[in-house]
């Protein structure tokens, strides 16, 4: 058994793998919206300072100039916790430092020298005599931070320059949408392939004669130099291990094991894991209420309706199980919200919005009656679910009533009931112990369809009720342009939803014998 | 070879007594809904008896309602669409002669697998697949026997070697998957004989098996029937198996009884053409031929319809593709056109009832044979 | 055993046995697969509802522009005495082609010529698909040239004169030519010179609507200096046409609303604050800030002046002249008729300016118009991103089912990539980095939701791949895809059309979530988006919004989930099992 679950398991990490590589693509090759350009230039609202300080962001997690299947590698690096390479280190804050990236040469500079300036070996001891190491290794990276962004500001300042010259010389292509050249890489599915693009030669000599392109361009090469040296002391001193090793070593210098590294919302400015932590138990906590009032509703009633065939439950219980089926589930969210939650225009019965009340942290436990009623936090959660967990339901029941009806008709009529019949079986017995137990088994297949389906109709009902879960965090990243968030939400769900799958498997491996585990 | 009881002929007297049959069918008739179409008359005035330790052969094509006679002795029929048109199952229970179409649920399920135990055709299937075989034999014994569950374990036991399923005790616990075709069967017979039925219904117990398992499992079914006294009605269309095993014959088609006679009899005389066409149509070892004679060419030969004893007087064998005969006396009955007639002492062929019929009215088909008395006393 | 007994002459008693159904007597004549099939859903009451549901449905989308719309059906120049017709003229192609592809429809298929119905439902089935293609194509060549960042040699040539007649007929041609290259190849000539006639029909229709003028309606006021008559469709208002002023009207309020509710906020703020208790914005009277009766307000200078404002205010939208109204109600007043705010306020009611059946939305626009005109939308995305799923699943599933093996093994990986993620959530990230537009919405979910087709088809080809008839098609050395696609996908299709069905319904919900979460196409009247109006500000619900595009989209996904319930139960092998 257990054999079976590791297989099933590691069967999992190449879907994993493809599910993450789908998204990544989809995300990274749409046109525009959640490409990081757009995110770092912020709407070109963004103050030069923390637009360097975002791109330095993403150019130290993504490697901005790299072609996007790299990009894909590095952050499913960062999100696997099997990682290669040398392991990062942890402070005693507990934050994690990582070694530090090459840093990205100025744009076009092959166009104007021919080598860039290389800095002088670092010199740990002249930089901060008689230091201990941590200390040394935070005031280069304090350096480094500084002279980065500079560098940053500084080329900025020269892609802005070269921008202006190439638009004069018509050629908008290169530029983007902030007037900067565009020199991280080319668009849409270009940059899944190539990293520079190839630029006229008559838009290469304007470049050239214009006089404020060279000055930014000498400004920007001479801050690259700077940031050079500053980035090589701090690999230095990285190397030195000033503080001890992150993870657990597989194989020494290659392979290590490590927390998944999310990375951090830009939009909320909070790492992405914690984030998740706080959404992911609220939508499971719907659902875990959710799932098995569908299977205890619509079990029995399918079974009913099996057992009675052609009476008019039978006929009634189908009829309001297809029409609540059809019910568009935002319909039902936007009606239980004005009809029955609304205090004006409705019954005022529930409350409209979130999981708990705003002193929900002061309430006791379980409700009390001394010194009047209260309801506590129990009953004030169950309040508060009510209406998200109805809405979550109601369209579960058609699938799996409909099915546990035609399993077990389709049972009533197999051979082995027929034996069981002949065996002087009651029939009260031959429903329970050989229809159903067999009709047992398509309803936990069902389970792979009912479940993502209640994820996905999370989002709605998540968005309609306020409830802060996986899914209202995937609608904010999307409207806050959150590439980090959308990423690690969408991974997130899709591992749960693999769990809940592989789940189902090992209930069906459990239930019907005919499955081997071998 | 004397056949006479003085005992009537229907009713509920006419089971169980000294010299009675253990089972008697009595003008059956089965239908079933059919949609939009005429309901389907699957069983049309099937008469037909069986004697303790008799083995009786009901043989057939396919959709000749074989199976639905043997089903219907369990009310077995799914109903609707089924539904029992007329006629009686007397049977001689544990309580006395009962009418099996009569009894209710509670009555008709202490009669299932306890008097009457029935094996089906399809071993593959006809176990419960997420079941132990051992809790499915289990089961049986445990409905009908006042035991605890540790000799109900041992009673299954038991029965898995009595039917030579070999380590009873670990195959016990096995899942049907587990098994072979063969073996499997050996399960379902095992199962139906755990608690010692006095009349097993045998539906193809062979047919979906290979040559040689098919002997296995006939010959195991004779020797239980010999050490346990009981009677079977084996319901097949191998006639092979039938003159093998069969005490007496019964031929149906088209919902009804053709011809009824003693094993020896039916072989070495057939009366109706349909039978003829039958036994022709089996390949011989002993003869040269250069093709089969197909059921098709005997039943197609008006000629062979007028070889039946008292062809000359007007008797005339039922065939559904032919016209009714002119001088035919129908009753105002159902089936009332045709008529299962005693041309020869002991040997019943179904005929239009015409008037020559008529005139000779006899008792329905009643034969007591058994191959091994006869074999005693010759 | 010889089966062979006699067939050719009937049973002679009425009486039907087994024996009689093994030799094929006693089984009602066939009809063929889905005729029978079809038959069987006609006859349930529900499935014909829901067929009458569609069929509306259907006509309201194809008809949309004729039924609901902003620009005049006629306009009656009173200096000129021209007569055009700003609804013609503001027809795009679309619109152009789905009328009169509906007409054209109905008439081939009830023409009494003697052509089979599926033939004709080939011809409909191909003929659609063409169009189709024009019309993807068009907008592709469109979206390219007419882009703000286009290619200069791009943006020069289409300023010239013949970038509309090439881009038309490239567009109108390519998929004929196509269409009538692949029937010369089968040998069906005349085929092939109806696709390049409809082709050309095609391009001859794009090239007269290629650009959409834009859309300014400006009748009201012009109406009202008496330049023009003006005779509009039965819903005067388009679903784009909007009015900030208008925003969130109750059904029934006609385009004055916002001058009465104009005056009657002034008036009550006159009086210190609050609203009148027969406020006509207000749906229950106990609920109105504030218990005063606007009858008790006379109709004073002050609020004469405050009709006089709103009505100048409201001078785009309104069909008489305002100074004409402000002196009607100036002599009504003098006269005595209009007494008091309550007269005033019935007055303008009553009115006989169009009125907003079924309300408005936040931003001032006909709820009805645009509940009309999402139809197409609705319908459209139903069907298309189901063909788009199917297309995929099918050919995937086939693949898998027939090769089996590696092939399999490797294809399933997609499928279950594409299954580890709840569908809405992979629906939802690619809507919101795609761009918004009907047909990527289309795509979309054709291209997220094909892994059922996939599945269903795979299981059917790996059961048909054994079979005797495909073992003979490939021992007679009949090409692949003619092996695939020709003999074992009309065995293996059933189940993947009967759940097409259930999978247009779930389409049609997906579209309603998108929309709902605006990640639906920009400016394309939508079912959803509607809805999202119902609940947009906090404590605020819209009854209207809510009440009528849900039960839109419900009697929608109702009708095909009906249809999909009784085909299932038509073709369910378990019913037509002898149960002997």
């Amino acid at each position: 058994m257990t054999t079976y679950i590791v297989r099933r398991a590691l069967i999992m990490i190449p879907t994993l793998i493809g599910m993450t590589f789908l998204l990544f693509m989809l995300i990274s090759l749409a046109p525009g919206d959640f490409s990081m350009a757009l995110s770092v230039s912020g709407g070109g609202q963004m103050e030069a300072s923390s637009r360097a300080a975002t791109i330095a962001y993403y150019e130290d997690r993504y490697g901005l100039n790299d072609p996007i299947i790299v990009q894909y590698g590095r952050w499913l690096g960062r999100i696997s916790p099997l990682k290669f390479g040398v392991r990062d280190q942890r402070t005693d804050k507990g934050e994690l430092v990582r070694p530090p990236r090459e840093v990205r040469k100025p744009a076009l500079w092959k166009l104007f020298i021919d080598d860039l300036p290389n800095p002088p070996p670092p010199d740990l001891e002249a930089f901060a005599p008689g230091q201990e190491p941590a200390r040394v290794y935070r005031l280069s990276a304090n350096d480094y931070a500084r002279t980065r962004t500079t560098y940053l500001s500084a080329a900025t300042r020269f892609e802005v320059e070269a921008g202006r010259v190439l638009r004069e010389q018509s050629l908008d292509k290169f530029v983007a949408d902030d007037g900067r050249l565009d020199g991280a890489k080319p668009a849409g599915f270009e940059g899944f392939l190539f990293t520079t693009q190839r630029l006229p030669s008559e838009a290469v000599e304007a470049l050239k004669a214009d006089p404020d392109v060279e000055r930014t361009f000498g400004a920007a090469v001479t801050a690259y130099t700077n940031a050079l040296a500053s980035r090589n002391r701090i690999a230095a001193s990285f190397a030195t291990k000033p503080h001890p090793e992150a993870g657990m070593p597989l194989i020494p210098r290659l392979v290590w094991l490590g927390k998944p590294d999310f990375g951090i919302s830009v939009s909320r400015s909070r790492p992405v894991g914690a984030l998740i932590a706080e959404a992911l138990p609220v939508t499971l906590l719907l659902n875990a209420i959710a799932v098995p009032i569908i299977y205890f509703v619509a079990i029995p009633s399918g079974m009913l309706a099996a057992v009675r065939q052609g009476t008019w439950f039978d006929i009634a219980s189908g009829a309001l199980f297809v029409a609540l089926w059809s019910v568009p589930i935002v319909w039902a969210c936007v009606l239980a919200l004005g009809y029955l939650a609304n205090e004006t225009t409705g019954l005022g019965l529930f409350p409209v919005i979130g999981l708990h009340s705003d002193d929900a942290d002061a309430m006791r436990f379980l409700p009390s009656f001394a010194g009047g009623w209260r309801a506590g936090f129990l009953l004030d959660t169950l309040h508060h679910c009510v209406l998200p967990v109805a809405c979550l339901t109601y369209a579960g029941f058609a699938v799996l009533s409909k099915q546990t009806r035609a399993a077990m008709l389709d049972n009533f009529n197999a051979d082995y009931v027929r034996t069981a019949k002949a065996k002087g079986v009651s029939e009260k017995d031959v429903i329970f112990r050989h229809v159903f137990r067999n009709s047992l088994l398509p309803l936990i297949t069902m389970f792979v369809t009912i479940f993502p389906a209640m994820l996905g109709g999370s989002v709605i009902v998540e968005r309609v009720f306020s409830v802060p879960g996986m899914g209202s965090l995937l609608i904010d990243a999307i409207y806050l342009r959150d590439r980090e968030v959308l990423l690690a939400n969408a991974a997130i769900v899709g591992m749960v939803n693999m769990f809940a799958l592989l789940l189902a498997d090992v209930l069906y491996a459990v239930a019907d014998p005919r499955i081997s585990y071998k | 070879m004397t056949t006479t009881a003085p005992a009537p002929t229907t009713g509920p007297s006419s089971v169980g007594g000294e010299g009675l049959p253990i089972a008697r069918v009595d003008n059956l008739a089965v239908s079933f809904d059919n949609g939009r179409g005429p309901r389907i008359q699957a069983v049309d005035g099937v008469r037909m008896t069986i004697y303790p330790r008799q083995t009786l052969a009901v043989v057939g094509e396919s959709g000749c309602g074989k199976s639905v006679t043997a089903m219907s002795m369990l009310q077995l029929v799914p109903r609707p669409p089924g539904r029992f048109d007329r006629g009686n199952i007397w049977f001689d229970s544990a309580e006395g002669p009962v009418d099996l179409l009569k009894l209710s649920n509670r009555q008709m399920r202490s009669v299932r697998g306890n008097d009457i135990a029935m094996i089906f055709q399809e071993p593959m299937t006809s176990l419960n697949p997420v079941y132990t075989v051992g809790d499915q034999i289990m089961e049986a014994v445990l409905l009908h026997q006042d035991v605890s569950h540790k000799e109900a374990y041992d009673l299954a036991i038991k029965a898995m070697s009595d039917v030579g399923i070999p380590e009873p005790h670990q195959r016990i616990k096995a899942y049907p998957h587990q098994f072979s075709g063969g073996m499997r069967q050996r399960v379902m017979i095992a199962m139906a004989l755990a608690c010692r039925p006095r009349l097993l219904l045998a539906d193809e117990p062979s047919t979906a098996l290979d040559v040689t398992i098919q002997a296995q499992i006939l010959e195991l079914l004779v020797e239980l029937k010999a050490t346990r006294d009981m009677a079977v009605m084996l319901i097949t269309h191998d006639l092979g198996v039938v003159a093998e095993n069969a005490d007496v014959v019964c031929v149906m088609y088209a919902g009804r009884v053709v011809e009824y006679a003693t094993v020896f009899e039916l072989f070495a005389d057939p009366m109706h053409p349909y039978t003829r066409g039958l036994l022709a149509s089996i390949p011989k070892l002993h003869e040269r031929t250069e093709r089969l004679v197909t059921i098709k060419e005997v039943v197609d030969n008006e000629a062979e319809f007028r070889k039946l004893p008292g062809a000359d007087k007007g008797v005339r064998p039922w065939w559904p593709w032919h016209d009714a005969p002119a001088d035919l006396k129908a009753r105002d009955e159902p089936a009332g056109d045709y008529y299962l007639q005693e041309v020869r002492p002991g040997h019943w062929v179904g005929v239009w009832r015409t008037e020559a019929v008529a005139d000779h009215e006899s008792g329905p088909p009643d034969l007591a044979f058994r191959k091994v008395d006869s074999e005693t006393t010759a | 055993m010889s089966k062979e007994a006699p067939t050719e002459r009937a049973p002679t008693s009425d009486a039907i046995t087994g024996v009689h159904l093994m030799q094929g007597i006693g089984h009602q004549p066939t009809r063929g697969f889905w005729t029978e099939a079809w038959a069987d859903v006609t006859r349930r009451p529900a499935a014909i509802a829901a067929l009458g549901w569609l069929s509306l449905v259907i006509f309201f989308g194809a008809f949309a522009p004729f039924i609901a719309n902003g620009h005049p059906l006629w306009v009656h120049d009173t200096e000129t005495g021209d007569l055009s017709s700003p609804l013609v003229e503001h027809l795009s192609a679309v619109d152009v082609l789905l009328a009169a592809g509906l007409v054209v429809a109905l008439a081939l298929w009830f023409a009494p010529v003697p052509i089979e119905k599926q033939t004709r439902l080939r011809m409909l089935f191909f003929g659609s698909l063409q169009a189709g293609c024009s019309v993807l194509i068009a907008m592709v060549i469109d979206g390219y040239f007419g882009a703000r960042d286009a290619p200069d040699f791009a943006r020069q040539f289409e300023q010239t004169k013949l970038y509309k007649p090439i881009a038309a007929a490239v567009a109108g041609l390519t998929p004929a030519l196509i269409a009538a290259t692949i029937l010369m190849l089968l040998r069906l000539g005349w085929h092939a010179v109806a696709a390049v006639v409809l082709g050309l029909v095609l391009g001859g229709v794009l090239h007269q609507r290629w650009d959409d003028p834009p859309d300014v309606y400006d009748y009201a006021p012009r109406a009202a200096q008496g330049e023009i008559e003006a005779v509009y469709t039965l819903i005067p208002f388009g679903p784009q046409q909007g009015e900030t002023s208008l925003d969130l009207r109750q059904p029934g309020r006609s385009t004055l609303a916002a001058v009465i509710d104009g005056v009657v906020t002034e008036a009550a703020k006159r009086k210190g604050g609050g609203g009148f208790a027969d406020d006509p914005r207000f749906q229950r009277k106990d609920r109105s800030p504030n218990g005063v009766s606007m009858s008790t307000v006379a109709f004073d200078d002050a609020v004469m002046e405050d009709l006089r404002a709103h009505l100048e205010f409201a001078r785009p939208i309104l069909r008489e002249a305002p100074e004409d109204m402000a002196a009607q109600a100036e002599q009504l007043r003098a006269s005595g008729e209009l007494r008091t705010l309550a007269d005033v306020a019935r007055w303008l009611e009553g009115d006989d300016a169009p009125r907003f059946i079924v309300g408005t939305d936040s931003l001032g626009q006909d709820a009805l118009s645009q509940l009309i005109h999402a139809c197409r939308l609705s319908i459209s995305v139903g069907l298309v991103s189901t063909s788009i799923a199917v297309v995929i699943g099918v050919t995937i599933g086939a693949i898998m089912g027939y090769f089996g093996g590696k092939i399999d093994l490797l294809l399933y990986r997609v499928v279950e990539i594409f299954m580890s993620m709840p569908v809405l959530f992979l629906l939802i990230v690619a809507a919101a980095v795609l761009p918004r537009n009907t047909y990527m919405m289309m795509i979309i979910i054709g291209c997220v939701t094909w892994t059922g087709a996939a599945r269903f088809t795979r299981a059917e080809f790996y059961k048909l791949r054994d079979q005797d008839f495909v073992q003979s098609a490939r021992a007679a050395g009949l090409p692949l895809w003619s092996v695939l696609f020709k003999h074992m996908l009309p065995n293996g299709v059933t189940p993947v059309l009967v759940d097409a069905s259930f999978a247009i319904a779930s389409a049609i919900l997906a579209e309603a979530v998108l929309s709902y979460l605006g990640l639906g196409p920009a400016n394309q009247a939508s079912w959803g988006k509607l809805l999202s109006d119902a609940t947009n500000q906090v404590g605020n619900f819209v009854w209207w919004l809510a009440i009528f595009p849900g039960l839109a989209i419900f009697l929608t996904v109702l009708a095909y989930n009906l249809i999909g319930e009784a085909l299932r139960d038509a073709i369910d092998p378990r019913r037509k099992k002898a149960r002997v």
